[in-house]
Order: C-alpha cells, then structure tokens, then sequence
C-alpha cells in the first residue's frame, strides 16, 4: 500500500492492522460499556433524554479502548509531564506506552509519552536541532507530528506523506529543528481521535536569544488543556473502524489540566504568572478566564503578537496556543474557568455553561519582584512588524486558491436526518458543547465525509494537489459554508509553514501573529497569507480530530 | 419580487445569502419606503472570535440603509440610533448613530436581541423614545424550540 492510500485507509476506516485486540465486537452492543443510571450508552446533558428515534441503536464499525483485557491496576501510574531541557545535538528517546490513569476516582487504561501525562516538557533554544527517537509501545500504529515547527519534511510525522505508520515494536528517528521562538506541542498524527484524547500529547517551548523577548514574570505555568468523555465510570469507547463522533468531534465531560480534573498554582500577591496555553482537545473550543484578574496576550502558535493586547477571556481553538500573563495584585483564591454560551437545540435558548478548570491561590506575602509596571505596558514588537512588513504587499492580491469547507453524509440514522434538517434555520459561529451527543455520537467516519472542496476545479480533500514553488507567498481564502448539513467551526492547521491569518471576512486583521492553526467560524471567510519557505509534502487540515479522520485534508506541495 | 419591493434590490442578496451574520431589516408604517440590512461582525479580538468573558458573542454591526429621510420630516428628531435589544423588551442597548449608506456601531453582547432603528432628538439618548423606522432579529431569533416537534413528544428538557 502506498503511503498516501495508507494515510486515506486510516483515516477512512479501514481496520487497524496493528491492533492488539480484536475491536469488532458487533453492531448491537457495546461492549465494556456500563449504562449510566439513566441508561443511556454515551452521557447526555442534564435532563435531556435521548431523541425516541436513536434509542437503541450504536454506531456502526465496533468499538475500541486502548489496553483491552487488561486490568488498569496492573499498569503503571501515569507521572505528571517532566521538563527536559535539551540542547542542539542532543538525542531524547521518546516511547509511547499503556499507562493507569485515575480520573475522578476510576482508574482506566490510557496512553503517556515515556510515561507521563503530559509528555515531557521539550525546552529548547531558538534554532536547536535535537533527535527524537520514537518508539512505539501502545496497541495501535502511531507517529509524532511536531505540530507548528517549521521543519524538515522527512520529520514531520504525517503518515501517509511523510513517513509509514509506526507499528508496535517499532522506531522512528526524528530530526527536529527549531526555527522559531515560541510554544508548540508534540502528538500522534494516527487515529487522533483516539491516541491524542487517550493522553499522547506533549509541549515544546522554544526559548529566544533575546533575554527580553518577553516581558518579565514572577512564575510560568504550562496549561494543556483536554476533555474526557466518561459515562458513569466507563470511557466511552472509540469508534473501532474510524472515529464516531464525526459530525462535531467528541467533546468530553470531564475537563482536564495537565491530564488532571483539577489544576492548582500558588502565587505571591502582585504577581505576574505566564501561562502557556495550548488546546489538546479534539473539538472543544474554551472561552478560558481567570475570575477577573487581568489578562494580557502576548503571543500565539508561532510569534508574538505585533502588540500585547488585554483581553478579559481567551478563546482557543483545538491546536491552537497562546502566551498569556496574568497579574494577580489581590491575595485569594482565583477560579480558573471556562465560560460559554451553549445551546441547547431543543429549547431554542442559549445557555451559560461554566467550568472550573482550577485554581490560582494568591498568598498575602507579597512577590519578590514587582513587575506591575511592566506589566501595564502595553509592548509593541517592532521586530514582528518589521518582518511582517515584507509580506504586506501581497495582502490584497487575489487569492491564489479558494477553498469551501462544506460536507456529505449518507447513511446516518433517520431521525437525525430529520432533526439536522429542520434545524438549519441558524448555526452559531462556533459549537462550544455537543448539545445533541446522541446524534452526533452514532455518527461516524464512513457517514459523514468532511470536505475541503476547491472552488475553481471542485476537487476535494485529498486530490487538491497544491503545487506553489519555495519561496513563495500564497494567499488562501477559505469559506466554511453555512448552507451544509450541518455547519460548524474549524481550526485548520497547516504542517511545516506558517501563515498569517490577513483578514476575516472582509476586515484587515490590525494585530498580526505567525500562526500555523487558524479558527474559522461557521459563515466566515478567511484570509491566509502562507509564507512558503519550507520545501517538501504538507497537510492542511482541520484539527477537530475527528473531522480529519472524517476526511478533511489536503496536501501543499512547496517544491523545491 | 415582493421582497425587493419591500427591501430594495440592495438587501436581496443579503436575504439570500443569510447566515449566522445577516439581519435583513424592515420598514415601519412610519418611513415606509427606508430600505436597510445589517451584518454582525465580529468585534476587534486576537482571536479568531470575539467573546466576553462569559461566553457571549461581542459584535459590531454594520448597518446599511436607504431613503432614510431627513429626520426633522419625521418630527423634532435630529438623529438616527441604532439599539440592540433583548426580545422581552425589557434591556436596550445603544449602539450609536446611522446614516445612509453603511455605518458601523457596537458592539453588541447579547445572544438573540432585536435591532431597532430609531428616530430621536438627540444623538446619544439615554433611552429610545422616538419612532421606529427599521427593524429586524438577530439570525439567533431563528433558533427554534423543538420540544413541541411530532418528533421529540416525550421529552420534557
């Protein structure tokens, strides 16, 4: 099999070939699967049954759990994420393994990098090159994708285009170098859906030479956020053949820090905590605050921002990070939330859904370093403008490729047909929760065909072959159509270059950040500058995992 | 061709390619020949979205009317105000001042609200108290309910 049909084969649904278990266990049951009290087979929103059309019925293609017939006690704990300080030259051996992991009280068997959820913490100087040897442990074929870092092609981590699939037993030597000053994270780019929800995610913070690239903090703290979809004390299991969930991505109950339900930092009074964010979720968009306390964003996937900016939230789609610091002047306990306006489908009503993701405590004693003044300061950096410059003169040239994010399905169940098609009379720019989990959940890889779809030769997904030579700057306008099926939000991602996002709909972006994950919002267009200087085979894709298993990906050829 | 009649040949097009963004606008009795739509738009943000800190979308409108007479032929009005209000009536929102042509006001907060264009006689009055000439529903109005649907009979929510 070639590398791309294996890349179509395990993101379409033909079954794992490295499976250690036998995930075809039926159309009828569900098997391992506890109902919750109310019966239900996936967990529903609170006093909300499941539509009469859909009871009774599972997602066809089977089911999967990693580790199965092992009992979870005998695996060993997961550590929390180590910081691994490496520097050019360096080799880090890198082994994707079954771990216990104990949420909420129920122990279940789950994936970790070298043991640890997250995995290891990479910290590396601006333009290191280090070697990552992979190795794969866990019951399902698997690759690292070094998300964000514009590097060679050949270590991407992109089965399918880059390399083969990773079997059991098997290794991987990656070469990653560091280009660029920022925050990125490292995961498999095989069934997402499942490897990366199961906990095989990691971060990498890329430090600068520049001693005040940022502006000074007290403290740094790593946030990786990720939800969990548990029903009573089960996992809900995976789809075996290809991702379930398809329509909206599997959007967890449990939402976790640093793989934990609860999160916790201590701080002095007057301090300024930098906070690295990064959404790990599958589908989950967070609306992420800090009980008032201010706010500034400094920087996202790949560069700071032309100017910090306060905010009084920051929304992150699946993928995307940010650098963010936060002044807690005040002594006291500081909620960290997420915060939303979810819709509840059957009432026609928005509902706020709020979230405590953990908290911050501020002790009395004051920090030993002030920085409240530094902190006030609003800093522009005339470093990102003046490289931006360069690129201005194509901001208003014609797109050289428009894309329609649009989608097909076939075979889903009745009701849901019935329901997805009279709700159409509005679709919110943004899905915060899955409020209709039973629909979406019997959806699944081989009913629902997520699109890229080219305007000008109607090819899709896979056959788009972009060709744009090395060097050059490309403008891509993307349009999420909000006449589809069922419309939602994506946060497409683009290996191995970067891009600025230059408009939305129609209004120039003031405040410009190099970015490789940009959200677009149902019914809007979106202006992409790429700046491709990085030669070699690259995925564009949506991030929501399961809209990628269902599909939506094209490749960018940079040639040389 | 009712439609266009009513609206203008200019709000057609939005009608027809409503979204989560367009608000088609209509006349009242009062100015019976003003002609408007309106897109939302979302507010200045790093994100690719603008939210509040709850969770609520934060938008700036754009507002694009026609055949708005002078004011003072409505009465003693020097001004037209745009306001977001919530659908019991009950919050109003000032957005600012439009024109003919497009004018762009904000931002608005609220998840579902009303856009009502008034006439009034100051530019930043505190309340509406003067003639409504436009008005329409933010696309979230369409949300419906469907627990009264054949369908969902049964369940209670």
């Amino acid at each position: 099999m070639k590398p791309r049909c294996i890349l179509l084969a395990l993101s379409l649904g033909v079954p794992f070939v490295a499976s250690a278990q036998d995930p075809m266990n039926g159309m009828h049951h569900m098997p391992g699967m506890k109902h919750d009290s109310a019966g239900m087979p996936i967990p529903m929103p609170q006093g909300m049954p499941m539509i009469p059309g859909l009871v009774g019925l599972v997602p066809s293609g089977g089911t999967f759990l990693p580790g199965a017939g092992i009992d979870p006690e005998r695996l060993p704990p997961a550590k929390p994420s180590e910081v691994v300080r490496l520097r050019s030259g360096d080799t880090l051996d890198l082994t994707a393994r079954l771990v216990r992991r104990t949420i909420k009280g129920h122990s279940f068997a789950m994936y970790g990098y070298n043991g640890e959820v997250p995995g290891p913490l990479i910290r590396v100087p601006q333009n290191a090159t280090i070697v990552v040897r992979f190795h794969n442990d866990i019951d399902l074929p698997s690759a690292v994708h070094w998300h964000g870092v514009r590097l060679d092609n050949r270590s991407d981590g992109a089965p399918g285009v880059t390399q083969e699939p990773v079997q059991r037993g098997g290794t991987f030597v990656y070469t990653v170098h560091f280009p660029d000053a920022g925050l990125y994270w490292y995961h498999p780019h095989v069934r997402e859906d499942v490897q990366q929800s199961m906990g095989l995610f990691g971060n990498m913070i890329v430090d600068s030479p520049i001693a005040d690239y940022y502006a000074p903090a007290n403290s740094e703290h790593v946030m990786m956020l990720d939800d969990l979809l548990i029903n009573g004390d089960t996992l809900v299991p995976f789809g075996g053949e290809g991702p379930d969930f398809a329509l909206m991505g599997r959007v967890g109950n449990v939402l976790l820090v640093n793989g934990e339900p609860s999160y916790a930092v201590r701080v002095k009074k007057g301090e300024v905590a930098r906070f690295y964010l990064t959404n790990t979720a599958s589908s989950r968009t967070y609306n992420l605050s800090f009980s008032g306390a201010p706010i500034k964003v400094v920087a996202s996937d790949q560069s700071r921002f032309e100017r910090e900016v306060l905010v009084p939230s920051v929304v992150l789609a699946p993928a995307e990070r940010y650098v963010i610091d936060v002044r807690f002047a005040q002594p006291g306990r500081y909620a960290i939330v997420n915060a939303v306006q979810a819709i509840n489908h059957y009432k026609g009503e928005f509902e706020p859904q709020l979230d405590t993701l953990g908290f911050v405590t501020v002790d009395a004693t004051p920090a030993t370093a002030d920085y409240a003044h530094a902190f006030a300061i609003l800093r522009a950096n005339h470093a990102v403008t003046s490289e931006i410059d360069r690129y201005r003169q194509y901001f208003d040239r014609a797109p050289d490729k428009r894309l329609t994010l649009t989608l097909q399905t076939t075979g889903l169940p009745l009701a849901t047909v019935q329901f997805m098609t009279i709700d159409t009379a509005y679709y919110a720019p943004v899905e915060w929760i899955d409020g209709m989990p039973d629909m979406n959940w019997l959806s699944t890889s081989k009913q629902v065909r997520w699109i890229f779809r080219d305007n000008a030769t109607g090819k899709e997904n896979m056959d788009i072959d972009w060709h744009v030579a090395r060097g050059s700057v490309v403008k891509l306008r993307l349009f999420n159509d909000p006449k589809s099926f069922h419309p939602m939000q994506h946060p497409i991602h683009l290996h191995g270059q970067r891009m600025l996002v230059i408009a939305r709909d129609g209004i120039r972006t003031r405040n410009l950040v190099w970015k490789d994950t940009a959200l677009i919002p149902v019914g809007s267009t979106v202006d992409l500058l790429i700046d491709a200087s990085n030669p070699g085979d690259w995925m564009l894709h949506c991030h929501i995992a399961e809209h990628l298993g269902a599909g939506m990906m094209a490749l960018i050829h940079v040639d040389p | 061709m009712r439609v266009r009649h009513t609206l203008g040949a200019f709000a057609v097009p939005l009608l027809l390619a409503a979204g989560p963004y367009d608000i088609p606008l209509f006349a009242t009795p009062k100015a019976p020949m003003v002609t408007g739509a309106a897109r939302l738009v979302f507010a200045e943000s790093p994100f690719g979205i603008a939210v509040t800190a709850e969770g609520h979308a934060q938008y700036d409108v754009k507002v694009t009317a026609a055949n708005l007479p002078a004011p003072s032929a409505l009465g003693a009005y020097k001004a037209y105000v745009a306001w977001a209000a919530t659908p019991d009536l009950q919050h109003w929102d000032r957005l600012g001042t439009i024109r003919n042509g497009t004018s762009t006001v904000g931002h608005v907060n609220l998840d579902k609200f009303l856009l009502v264009i008034t006439a009034e006689s100051d530019s930043a009055p505190k309340t509406h108290v003067g003639p409504t000439v436009l008005h329409g529903t933010s696309p979230s109005g369409w949300l419906q309910s469907f627990l009264n649907h054949p369908m969902f009979r049964g369940i209670t929510g």
